[in-house]
């Protein structure tokens, strides 16, 4: 169903612009520091202001708009299928689950283990069951791995669990690198993968206003071999950017905008997404808080900043800081993922599978969250008004004190005005008894035995596969 | 002059300005200097404790308090003798090496500062020999380091291990913190002390110190 015009924003036409203004204001004057000379020489070379003694690179406003005017409004994240790429820029909202953590909450033991490259294995598998996750973000630590082949091996066994476009961070060049001979490997050719990325990267600022080295290296990699990227910045209003929700929005905002002007220097019209990952600090006892409910307002208001340069964004939504899938996680991944679908986001990462702050995921709350976007798409359809949806032939046919139920307009029409969940349990009180009292989360669990008991092991084709492990020896088995 | 009232309450506010003038104001009316200390500065603090732990103030307010009192400290001190004012202890600090998360780190710093310790920030990415020439160079009674990256952690035990090999393990309390490191990786790895936040790394370095 196709998405209805957005009914919140939380900033003003004139809001928005004097934060622009306000975030050019500071690329202009401030700067962006970049702790790299060769880096500097180049955004010299193409015309920044550089302040040699403090390692700042200056945006002028003619200059920064000349620069991003060669940024892509649409591109295309591929999947390996076709079944399920992803059209940024479109006004299509799509969610992706988190990355990175290093902690499981393992529901077979009840307790938190370190994540390991078989959780990478599965949280692929899960996001390719679950329809209303549209791309898997490597989703934690693989404990079990050495760092030389590090990213050839998390980003092959997601490859191999998942046909839908894979992102994910790399710790550095030389993990890009094996992270792109890879994916030219499956891809058959250079060109293939140039064409068709199914691959994309994800680096960060550092709040306030700094660039590392390692971080530019990867982007001017990925930019060259036109692997989609986004920089997206992490401000912490309180801690690392202003207590003020404006001025955390115009702080992100102009490295938000630095990040894709620097991608636009390193190969003009690289496929970048403008980043926004603003959240907050409870200043009381400087408690790390994710998924405050000034997150979701800003991660809303950031889409209405990245539209003023249509610009697709990588915003996020959908954390939480409880521990367990709960009602505080229930209610916290709600409002920040509606609050940021709302506002037309084009692709909200962390939406699914996160808890505890971003240090931790669970299975269940993969398929919890896959249900709670479901009825998030539900509500960006919103309610088709035609002739027949109107109904009035039905309702002068059934008349006054008959019922609907057995109608040519039900049974024509029930399956695509509703949103039919699967875990909410709606049975009622006697049969939920008799079913043993299932609870959301008992049959999340459920749900994700039966996907992972499946056996979907290895989607690529099996030749294939033999051959990559021939080509890549540093590959280890699940 | 026995009233601190107006250096308590700009202590307090975490007005600097105010705060060093009416240290001055005292000190030029000759007032005495363990007054101005325990009636001025350390009630002050008390007080601030007081608050923060009912909830009527908040940490950034606390260390804006705790800044204000070293503030003027810096005229007291040179008046004291050299043993009569001690520092609690000397920390060196850091997040270990290949690791650029430092709000944590920053946090513990300025609680540790504000609560008496000498601080010496060699900030992110430092590595075990760093960690080692400082905490020789300043003779530190801590060395704290904060990991927020699962893979950085053992670089907190080649850093012990490279104190050890400098021959001053024994000379320094090992201090360890960050959101995957346990109590249990500490011990593993004999450090001296974990804390989860910066409140109780005060409270765990005083401990390590034995001081109250
Ligand atoms: C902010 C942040 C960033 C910022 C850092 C900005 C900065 N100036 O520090 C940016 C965006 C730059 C960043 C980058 C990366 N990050 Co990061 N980041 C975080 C995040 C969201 C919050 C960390 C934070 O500041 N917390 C707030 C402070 C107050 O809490 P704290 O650090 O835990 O500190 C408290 C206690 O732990 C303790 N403490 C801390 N240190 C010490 C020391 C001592 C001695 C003691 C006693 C106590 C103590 O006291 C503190 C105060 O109470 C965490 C997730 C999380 N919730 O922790 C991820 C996280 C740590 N990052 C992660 C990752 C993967 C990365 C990147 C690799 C991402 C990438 N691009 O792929 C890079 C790595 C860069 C590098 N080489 O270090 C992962 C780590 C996974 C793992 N394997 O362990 C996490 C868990 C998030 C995730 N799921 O991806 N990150």
């Amino acid at each position: 169903m196709p998405m209805r015009l957005p009914p919140y924003r939380p900033l003003s036409p004139e809001d928005v612009r004097k934060i622009d203004q306000t975030s050019r204001r500071i690329l202009e004057r401030v700067g962006i520091r970049i702790l790299e000379q060769s880096h500097l020489n180049i955004l010299k070379a193409a015309g920044a202001i550089i302040d040699q003694s403090d390692q700042k690179v200056r945006f002028e406003a003619a200059w920064l708009d000349e620069i991003l005017a060669r940024a892509p409004s649409q591109f295309i994240l591929y999947s390996r299928d076709g079944k399920n790429d992803v059209h940024l820029g479109k006004g299509k909202v799509y969610f992706a689950n988190g990355g990175r953590v290093f902690r499981i909450l393992d529901m077979g033991t009840g307790g938190y283990r370190l994540t390991m490259l078989r959780d990478v294995a599965h949280t692929a598998t899960l996001v390719h069951c679950l329809d209303n996750i549209s791309l898997y973000i490597i989703a934690c630590q693989a404990h079990d791995l050495q760092p030389q082949h590090y990213h050839l091996n998390d980003f092959y066994h997601a490859l191999n669990h998942t046909t839908k476009h894979v992102m994910g961070g790399c710790d550095s060049r030389e993990g890009a690198e094996q992270m792109w001979e890879l994916s030219v490997f499956i891809a058959g050719e250079e060109e293939e993968l140039r064409e068709k990325p199914f691959v994309s990267v994800i680096t960060n600022p550092i709040s306030p206003l700094t660039i590392d080295g390692n971080t530019l290296d990867i982007l001017s990699f990925c930019c060259s071999k036109s692997i989609p990227v986004t920089c997206a910045p992490a401000p912490i209003s309180g801690a690392t950017a202003p207590a003020t929700l404006a001025g955390t929005l115009c702080q992100m905002h102009a490295e938000a905008l630095a990040g894709v002007a620097i991608c636009q220097v390193f190969s003009p019209g690289a496929k970048v997404l403008y980043g926004a990952v603003p959240t907050t600090m409870d200043l009381r006892h400087m408690e790390y808080t994710m998924s405050s409910v000034e997150m979701a307002i800003m991660n809303g208001a950031a889409v209405q900043l990245a539209m003023i340069y249509d610009f697709p964004i990588y915003a996020s939504g959908g954390v939480t800081e409880a521990k367990r899938p709960d009602i505080q996680s229930g209610c916290e991944k709600t409002f920040s993922n509606l609050m940021v679908a709302m506002n037309g986001a084009d692709l909200i990462h962390l939406a699914a599978g996160m808890l505890d702050s971003g240090n931790s995921i669970s299975y269940e709350q993969y398929v919890i969250d896959n249900e709670i976007i479901g009825m998030i798409n539900r509500i960006l359809s919103g309610i088709s008004v035609n002739e027949g949806t109107l109904g009035f032939g039905v309702i002068e046919k059934v008349g006054p004190g008959g019922n609907y139920v057995m109608e040519d307009h039900t049974i024509e029409y029930m399956k695509e005005e509703f949103f039919y969940p699967d875990l909410s349990v709606r049975c009622n009180f006697d049969i939920w008894e008799e079913r043993g009292r299932p609870s959301m989360l008992s049959r999340a669990n459920d749900l994700v035995d039966e996907i992972l008991d499946d056996g979907r092991e290895g989607l690529l084709d099996t030749d294939l596969i033999l051959e990559i492990k021939k080509k890549f020896p540093g590959i280890q088995n699940l | 002059m026995s009233d601190f009232k107006g250096l308590t309450e700009a202590v307090i506010k975490g007005d600097i300005q105010t705060a060093v003038a009416e240290t001055q104001t005292a000190l030029d009316a000759g007032a005495n200097l363990q007054d101005i200390l325990d009636k001025g500065l350390i009630a002050a603090m008390d007080q601030v404790g007081e608050k923060f732990s009912t909830g009527q103030m908040f940490v950034p307010q606390m260390l804006r308090s705790a800044k204000t009192m070293q503030e003027c400290m810096k005229l007291i001190k040179p008046l004291f003798q050299e043993d009569e004012l001690a520092t609690k202890g000397k920390v060196v600090i850091g997040t270990v090496r290949q690791d650029l998360h430092d709000i944590g780190k920053n946090l513990v710093a300025m609680m540790m500062e504000g609560a008496g310790f000498a601080i010496t920030d060699l900030g992110v990415d430092v590595s075990p020999k760093d960690f080692t020439q400082k905490a020789q160079e300043v003779g530190a009674d801590i060395v704290a380091m904060s990991a927020l990256l699962s893979t950085t952690m053992p670089a907190m035990r080649e850093t012990i291990e490279a104190l050890q090999e400098a021959g001053i393990r024994d000379k320094v309390k090992v201090m360890i913190g960050g959101a995957p490191v346990t109590e249990n990786f500490a011990s593993e790895i004999k450090a001296d002390s974990y804390a989860p936040d910066a409140g109780s790394a005060v409270i765990a370095a005083k401990k390590l110190l034995s001081i109250s």
